[in-house]
This record gives structure tokens, C-alpha cells and sequence, in this order.
């Protein structure tokens, strides 16, 4: 999938975490040869059910873990490589995260300013007063009011930290922004706020976003384009329409039909259908890989299968 | 798969204007201030303490003591180096009570020769106030007498010992807040070594993990193998027995406590979101352990020492015990201890006072650090 239109493209990325020595090893497979890549400007998103190495891949690609193998670009530029202080510039500057645990991904013991106000410090800002300004003005951006910047975390409910994290991740002006399950862990309505809040700022910053979630609907409602991944692997990337449209490995389809409908009277007729591997593969003869059916949608499958699928 | 089929829908939805489906919240979020006063972690965790009683009535007991310690040496009108041969061994005497017949300096002779009651070389004026036995031992006869035993030995009228006095005739109230200034001293300052090593030798080794934490790890248990006492011991025979030699045997296996608990702690937060955002942000690694793990330890820590206090001073006194203690005349609490318990039957007075301060610091210190653990607790955070 080479290709310089994306500002960050991943080829054959893997991140295996191994326990134990001798006997008692034992490999997980967290992210297995995943390739993909993100356009400037765009959201993709990135579903599967929890456990399936979402959080490992967000986390592989701005090295909070050394990737097993695999090549990260970003703007062209390898950033999977040996770490020494240059790239570790270059990541920090370019690529920030937002946490899925609202109240887990703030510092108990510091004060909203300061947690904010950390990626500034760190980028050598020095005066106070300078600092604080800039928080401030993030913290407007985000919704929040000037005298929350002296607040510790415990005094916020679970969408204002989920902002306050927003703040401390766009404060350094990057260019991609990894939100990991930003909103899993918060109520219905208030998903619907942050979300709102992160389109605003990537339409405002020109933002590019790699959203991951386990819940399609949420994705379908903010991605351009869509990653299913399975166990490690990514079965199926498309344009969200198509992927809605047309979703073609059974594990998409299973996603799919497990999202309730708004409207009552076809959600009674909604069937849920559900996904075995073993019973709907057949990998003993051919491999599976991926494979471009229609422009801009690939699916993880073998010659025989896509062949049945693509009818 | 079929989404929505708009011909399958009911007459009633099937025309909706798309109206109907605008946000109802439109308006921009916005957050109200608080109404209350922003609480940092520490004043939070003060609040908690100050309305727990045994945390007050012992933490006032600690602050009662230190300050008698820092106090009483300089007021007695007594040195705890002055010796008076003439004086040794007196017993308790102390202005007001010594009329309620408690802590008058009186003691009980014991089979003494009756006739020389009346030889006023050995039994000065006034001395003699109550014969309690007379009989008769191989035809002679003999008393038990109750002497004041101030004037006795020939003391000064207005000679007061509260404490009494050692076998070298040195008030024993002096020593024994003098030795209180020093047990604390070399407490604090033991407690306050292992904390910095081992605060520093954890973190270094919970925060990086792998190889290196498995190699501090365990450098920390072949020390902590080696046999307590005879380090202490041949520590004390190289730097002889001053408070520095006493506070480095102190250190030399006490801050491997510290380290694991840092070590532990540092493996509990160092995968924290928190931390790993930071990271993200390219917070430098010192930055890290100093700015965003070390305060989220301090609480455990902050008990730790509390608790090591009472513990250091229990060593040093084990040690004195062993006449391992701090060089003479220096006392301290251990000292007195290890003094007193030589002469226990005839002036159990020299014990019973160092013993009844040591087991109070013991107790409070033991208790405060409790109650310091629970106000700690961040789990209560924010409770009243
Ligand atoms: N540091 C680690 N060491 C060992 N195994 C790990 C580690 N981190 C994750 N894993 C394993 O890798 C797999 C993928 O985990 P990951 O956190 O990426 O899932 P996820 O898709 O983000 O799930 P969720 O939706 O619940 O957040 C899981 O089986 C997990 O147990
Ligand atoms: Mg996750």
C-alpha cells in the first residue's frame, strides 16, 4: 500500500509481547502484520472488540512500545526505527494520544494547569505567566472555564477529564492525533459532546485523527475511513459508506449487525449474525492476504473467498 | 445488508422533514465554575487527620516529647555530664508531691545495725524518719529503717532530683531528656538516609525495570542477606561508636525496606495512562520519576517512615543493649535502658522512667503513622 498521499502509512507492523523464558514462553501476538495508512486531514478509524490489539497498535506507532517488526512512515519519515533523541522529537512533536481511562490517563497529584500545561514545559517554555495563558486559551477550546486550570482531576466528571485530555494532547499543535476509545468509558449524551468537540478541532486545526473504538456505530458516525480488526489482524479497511454498504469478511458483518437501529421498527427485524472463525474459513490450503476489491477497500482473504464474497 | 428501506417505514415516519433530526443541543459547551474551593492532596489528607483523635492525642504526645527533649536538658540546672560521687543512686524527689509521700527521696535500709541509727557520722540529723522492723539477727539488733535518704548522703536541702540520680550521681532528668534528643536525633537522621537511598535506588530500579531492576534487585538482597549484628559490629569497631557510625549500621541495611516498597510502587504507576501520556508528550525520564510517579508514592512513604522512626529508635536502644550504643557520657534512651537494668532491683526508678518514655514514643509513633496511613489513603479522597 505504498503511497505518499498518506501522512502516516504502517507496513506489516507487528508487536508481539512475550512472558515468561525457556519453557514456560509464551508469545501474544497483539498486533499481527497490520498494514494501513491515514491521508492528511482525514479520520480513520479503527474497530474490533476489546482485546484485539487496538490500544497495542495506537500505542506501537507512537512508540510506547518497540514495535516486534514492521515499518511506521510518517510524512515519509521512519518512525519505527532505533529510538535515539531526534525521533523521539520528531514523534513528540508530531504525533499526540488522547487515553481511553478518563480518570486513569490524569496525574491525581497535579493541578489541571500543569497537566496541561506539561507539553509546553517540556518544549522549553519557561515563563509562568505565558504558560498559563496558553492553557487557559486551550481550556476555552475545549469548553472548560479559566478557573478549572487550578482544579485537580478528581473534581471533574468523566467528559470534562476526557476534554482536559483533548487540551493536553492538541496544546502541542500536532498533526495526527491518536484518540484511543475517547469516549468508551462515558455516558451516551456526553460521547456525543466530545466527539462534536474533537470534529470541531480537527476541522479547525486541520487535525488528522486515527479514532479507535470497539463500537462501529461511534465510528460510523465520525470516520472517513474504517479498520476492522480481528485478533491482531486487520480484516477489512474501506470508506465507511462502503464498508456500511458493502462489508464483505464475516467479522464486519457480525460488527455490523450487532448495532442497533434507531428505528424501531426494523431494529425488531435486525438479525444478529455472528462470527466463527473456524467455521467460516478454510485456510488449510491457500493463505489469506490482503486484497483491493474495489478502489479504496481491502479485505483479509483468501483466492477462494474472495472470489464467493465478491459476487 | 439493508440499513434503513424507506418504503418498508410506516405512513407517519415516512415523510419527516429533516428537521426533525437537527441536535437539540446546540449550543457551544460551556462549564460552570465551581462553587467550592480547590483542595490540594495534601490539605485534603490533613483535613482527614485532624478529626481523627488517636492521630491528634499521639502526634501531640511526639510534639510533647521533642520539645521537653529539646527543653529540659537546658533547665534543669543539671549537666548530663556532671558527676557527684557523693550523690549517686538518689531516689526521685520533686518540689510539691514530696509532702503527698510520692517522689520524696525516701528510701527503706534494709537490715542495718540498730545502734548506729544514733551516730549521727551515718545517720546525719533528721535523717532517720521511721523505724518499720526491729529484730534481732545472731544477738544483734537490727532495723529496717525509712531514711531520707537526701539528707542521708548529705545533700544540700534544696537538691532536687525528679528522676533521681545514676551510679555516678548524674540527674537522671537531664540524661533522660538529653538521651530523647539523641535516640531522636539518630533516628531521624537514619530514617532520613535509608529514605534518600533508598527513595533513589527503587525508583532507578522500578521505573527501568529488566535487567537492571533484576540486578539492583538483587544487590539489595545480598546485603540484606548478611548478618545484622556483626556488620553493625565491625561497623562500631572501624568508625568506633559515635552517632555517625551508629547512623551509617543503621543505614547500611535499613533503606533496603524503602527500595522495594519505591521499587513496588514505581511498577504499580509506571504503567499508569497518566504516565504513559506524558510520555507521549516527551516528558524527560527524570522528569518522570521525580514529577509524575514520586508524588503518587509519597503517601506510602510518608507512612514508611513513621513507621521506621519508632523502629530506629528500638534499634539503637537494642543496640546500647549489646553496649554497642553511643560513646559515654553521651546517653541515650538505650543507654539509660542498658544502665538501668543493672541495678533494676535495688533502684528500679533508673528503668522505669526511659522505659515508659520509650514505649510512649513506640506507641504514638506507631499510632500516628496509622492514622497518617488512612488519611493517605487516596481511596478516600475528597471524604470528610
Ligand atoms: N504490555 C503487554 N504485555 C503483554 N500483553 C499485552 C500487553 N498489552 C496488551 N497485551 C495483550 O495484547 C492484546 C491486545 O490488547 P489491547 O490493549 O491492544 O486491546 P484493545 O483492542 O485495545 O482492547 P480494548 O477495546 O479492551 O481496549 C490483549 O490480548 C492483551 O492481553
Ligand atoms: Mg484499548
Amino acid at each position: 500500500m505504498a503511497d505518499s498521499q498518506y501522512i502516516l502509512e504502517v507496513n506489516n507492523l507487528c508487536q508481539h509481547f512475550t512472558s515468561g523464558h525457556g519453557k514456560k514462553k509464551m508469545t501474544v501476538k497483539a498486533v499481527d502484520d497490520v498494514s494501513f495508512g491515514v491521508r492528511p486531514a482525514e479520520t480513520f478509524g479503527l474497530v474490533g472488540e476489546s482485546g484485539c490489539g487496538k490500544t497495542t497498535t495506537g500505542r506501537t506507532i507512537i512508540r510506547l512500545y518497540n514495535p516486534t517488526s514492521g515499518e511506521v512512515l510518517f510524512n515519509g519519515r521512519d518512525i519505527a526505527s532505533k529510538m535515539n533523541g531526534d525521533l523521539r522529537r520528531y514523534l513528540t512533536d508530531n504525533i499526540a494520544m488522547i487515553f481511553q481511562d478518563p480518570i486513569e490517563s490524569l496525574n491525581p497529584k497535579m493541578t489541571i494547569e500543569e497537566i496541561v500545561g506539561e507539553g509546553l514545559k517540556v518544549r522549553g517554555m519557561k515563563d509562568r505567566a505565558e504558560i498559563r495563558q496558553k492553557v487557559i486559551e486551550m481550556l476555552r477550546k475545549v469548553g472548560l472555564v479559566e478557573e478549572h486550570a487550578t482544579r485537580y482531576p478528581h473534581e471533574f466528571s468523566g467528559g470534562q477529564r476526557q476534554r482536559i485530555g483533548i487540551a493536553r494532547a492538541i496544546i502541542i499543535n500536532p498533526k495526527l492525533i491518536i484518540a484511543d476509545e475517547p469516549v468508551s468509558a462515558l455516558d451516551v449524551s456526553v460521547q456525543a459532546q466530545v466527539i462534536n468537540l474533537l470534529n470541531d478541532l480537527k476541522e479547525e486545526m486541520g487535525l488528522t485523527i486515527l479514532f479507535i473504538a470497539h463500537n462501529l456505530s461511534v465510528v460510523k458516525y465520525f470516520s472517513d475511513r474504517i479498520g476492522v480488526m480481528y485478533y491482531g489482524h486487520l480484516v477489512e479497511v474501506a470508506k465507511g459508506d462502503d464498508l456500511y454498504r458493502n462489508p464483505l469478511h464475516p467479522y464486519t458483518k457480525a460488527l455490523l449487525s450487532a448495532i442497533p437501529e434507531p428505528n424501531p421498527l426494523t431494529e425488531r427485524s435486525r438479525v444478529r449474525v455472528d462470527y466463527v472463525p473456524e467455521r467460516d474459513h478454510d485456510y488449510s490450503k491457500e493463505q489469506p492476504s490482503m486484497v483491493e476489491v474495489e478502489p479504496e477497500h481491502y479485505v483479509y482473504c483468501s483466492p477462494s473467498e474472495l472470489k464467493k464474497w465478491s459476487v | 445488508m439493508k440499513w434503513i428501506d424507506r418504503n418498508n417505514l410506516p405512513e407517519e415516519l415516512k415523510n419527516l422533514p429533516d428537521s426533525s433530526f437537527e441536535s437539540l443541543h446546540q449550543e457551544d459547551i460551556k462549564d460552570e465554575k465551581f462553587q467550592t474551593k480547590p483542595v490540594g492532596f495534601f490539605r485534603d489528607a490533613m483535613i482527614r487527620l485532624s478529626k481523627s483523635k488517636v492521630s491528634m492525642i499521639s502526634v501531640s504526645c511526639i510534639v510533647l516529647i521533642i520539645i521537653l527533649a529539646l527543653l529540659v536538658p537546658n533547665i534543669t540546672g543539671y549537666s548530663f555530664t556532671e558527676q557527684n560521687l557523693g550523690n549517686k543512686n538518689l531516689p526521685p524527689k520533686i518540689q510539691g508531691l514530696e509532702k503527698l509521700g510520692i517522689a520524696d527521696g525516701t528510701r527503706v535500709l534494709e537490715n542495718r545495725k540498730k545502734d548506729a541509727l544514733s551516730d549521727p557520722d551515718r545517720y546525719p540529723e533528721g535523717s532517720v524518719l521511721e523505724i518499720l522492723r526491729e529484730f534481732d539477727s545472731k544477738g544483734v539488733a537490727m532495723v529496717d529503717v525509712k531514711v531520707d535518704y537526701y539528707k542521708y548522703v548529705g545533700a544540700e536541702d534544696n537538691r532536687y532530683h525528679w528522676f533521681g540520680t545514676d551510679y555516678l550521681g548524674r540527674d537522671l532528668l537531664t540524661r533522660l531528656f538529653q538521651g530523647t534528643r539523641i535516640s531522636l536525633m539518630i533516628a531521624f537522621f537514619s530514617v532520613l538516609t535509608n529514605c534518600f537511598i533508598g527513595v533513589i535506588y527503587g525508583a532507578i530500579s522500578g521505573y527501568y525495570g529488566g535487567k537492571v531492576d533484576m540486578i539492583l534487585t538483587h544487590v539489595a538482597e545480598v546485603l540484606d542477606g548478611m548478618p545484622y549484628i556483626v556488620v553493625t559490629i565491625l561497623f562500631m569497631i572501624l568508625f568506633g561508636s559515635g552517632m555517625v557510625s551508629i547512623v551509617l549500621a543503621l543505614t547500611i541495611t535499613g533503606w533496603i525496606g524503602t527500595s522495594r516498597l519505591i521499587r513496588s510502587q514505581f511498577y504499580r504507576f509506571k504503567g499508569r495512562e497518566y504516565v504513559l501520556a506524558a510520555r507521549t508528550l516527551g516528558v524527560p525520564d527524570l522528569t518522570l520519576i521525580f514529577r509524575h510517579i514520586l508524588p503518587n508514592c509519597v503517601g506510602p512513604l510518608i507512612t514508611r517512615v513513621m513507621i521506621a522512626i519508632p523502629g530506629a529508635i528500638f534499634s539503637e536502644s537494642f543496640l546500647a543493649y549489646l553496649g554497642l550504643g553511643i560513646k559515654a557520657p553521651n546517653p541515650s534512651i538505650g543507654v539509660l535502658l542498658a544502665d538501668g537494668q543493672k541495678v533494676l532491683l535495688q533502684y528500679p526508678y533508673q528503668t522505669l522512667f526511659p522505659a515508659v518514655l520509650i514505649s510512649l514514643l513506640m506507641i504514638a509513633f506507631n499510632l500516628f503513622s496509622n492514622g497518617l496511613r488512612d488519611a493517605l489513603d487516596p481511596t478516600k479522597r475528597g471524604e470528610e
